[in-house]
């Protein structure tokens, strides 16, 4: 049975791929956890959560990829039936454990970001979308559409919930955001095709690092925009002290 | 936060250095008020009385990366819509 549905020639640059996606993620991790220790709000803290998991999962998946890449060579330079068995196991619990947690923490990331904009969580709900996350994870290792068809719907939820607050601050950052979860909505929908043949799963780790190098150009707007700040004249500072004053309590 | 990263922008962008009354004038602070926050700067290092001039307030480089952060953490909320 193939365990990788990557073409031989893709072997090692889908790796690639998933570190630099991991890089963008831990990224925003860095900066959200950095803004909640500045501001103690708790949503920074959850979207670093959020997003902190996610790269948790591209590491799982890095992890296991690299030992299932690593393992299958050694197994055919030994060419033993008994070493070729243990080693097929060492993959085994690899495979099964590496794309386990890359599905949890994956599915638990997307919907800690979904939440995130609705005002009141009960805790039970979160229990509750626990469960089924969990439920999933398992069930998908066989049915693989499954965890991909969760991950869709969230990713679309998410990029809804962005366009709403687009439509609301009419920013470009937040359009690269709409952009980037919608890019990595429909990646998904190539990811659940892969069986069809190899080249979507190609295509789909491309399309899925287009919408990383997004996120990638949106982090450095973020940090870099405010170090080029021009110097602003007395009116200004009057103005920008003004607008940011709105609704302060002293 | 709001009044701390205003007062350092509004020092930050009168060139570094500014004189209390136009800081008070300028922030829309109160006598009372402007003392407990520049008390509250100058604890934090934010802040300093400027070196060549004692009447006049300096900001110091913890406070500019302050102001510089302060206003990443703007975007980054507005971005999010958080």
């Amino acid at each position: 049975m193939k365990i990788v549905l990557t073409p031989d020639w893709f072997l090692g640059k889908d790796v690639i791929i998933d570190v630099f996606s991991f890089i963008v993620l831990l990224l925003f991790f860095i900066l959200s956890f950095k803004n909640y220790k500045l501001d103690k709000n708790k949503k920074f803290l959850f979207l670093g959560i959020g997003f902190g998991l996610i790269s948790l999962a591209q590491l799982a998946t890095i992890m296991t990829k690299l030992v299932l890449y690593f393992d299958t060579t050694f197994t055919k330079q030994i060419g033993q039936a008994i070493i070729t068995y243990s080693v097929i196991k060492t993959v085994d619990i690899f495979y099964y454990l590496g794309f386990f947690f890359y599905r949890l923490f994956t599915l638990l990331g997307l919907y800690i970001i979904y939440k995130l904009p609705l005002e009141k969580e009960h805790k039970k709900d979160f229990f509750l979308a626990l469960f089924f996350i969990i439920v999933i994870s398992i069930l998908s290792q066989d049915l693989t559409y499954l965890f991909r068809l969760t991950a869709l719907i969230l990713l679309l939820f998410i990029t809804r919930n962005y366009y709403v607050v687009y439509k609301k601050n009419k920013s470009k950052k937040t359009l690269l955001l709409v952009l980037a979860f919608g890019i990595l909505a429909t990646s998904q929908i190539m990811f659940a095709l892969s069986r069809q043949g190899s080249s979507i799963s190609v295509i789909a780790n491309l399309w899925e690092l287009i919408s990383y190098i997004i996120l990638l150009t949106l982090i450095i707007r973020i940090i870099y925009h405010h170090g080029k700040k021009k110097k602003q004249n007395g009116y200004n500072i009057r103005y920008i002290s003004n607008s940011s004053r709105k609704g302060r309590k002293h | 936060m709001d009044i701390i990263s205003d007062i350092l922008a509004i020092v930050q962008e009168k060139g570094g250095s500014i004189k209390p009354t136009h800081l008070m004038y300028k922030a829309n602070l109160s006598h009372t008020q402007m003392k407990l926050y520049l008390e509250e700067l100058m604890e934090k290092g934010l802040i300093q009385k400027d070196t060549s001039d004692e009447k006049l307030l300096m900001i110091t480089k913890k406070g500019r990366d302050f102001v510089l952060k302060y206003h990443q953490m703007k975007d980054f909320e507005d971005t999010f819509g958080l």
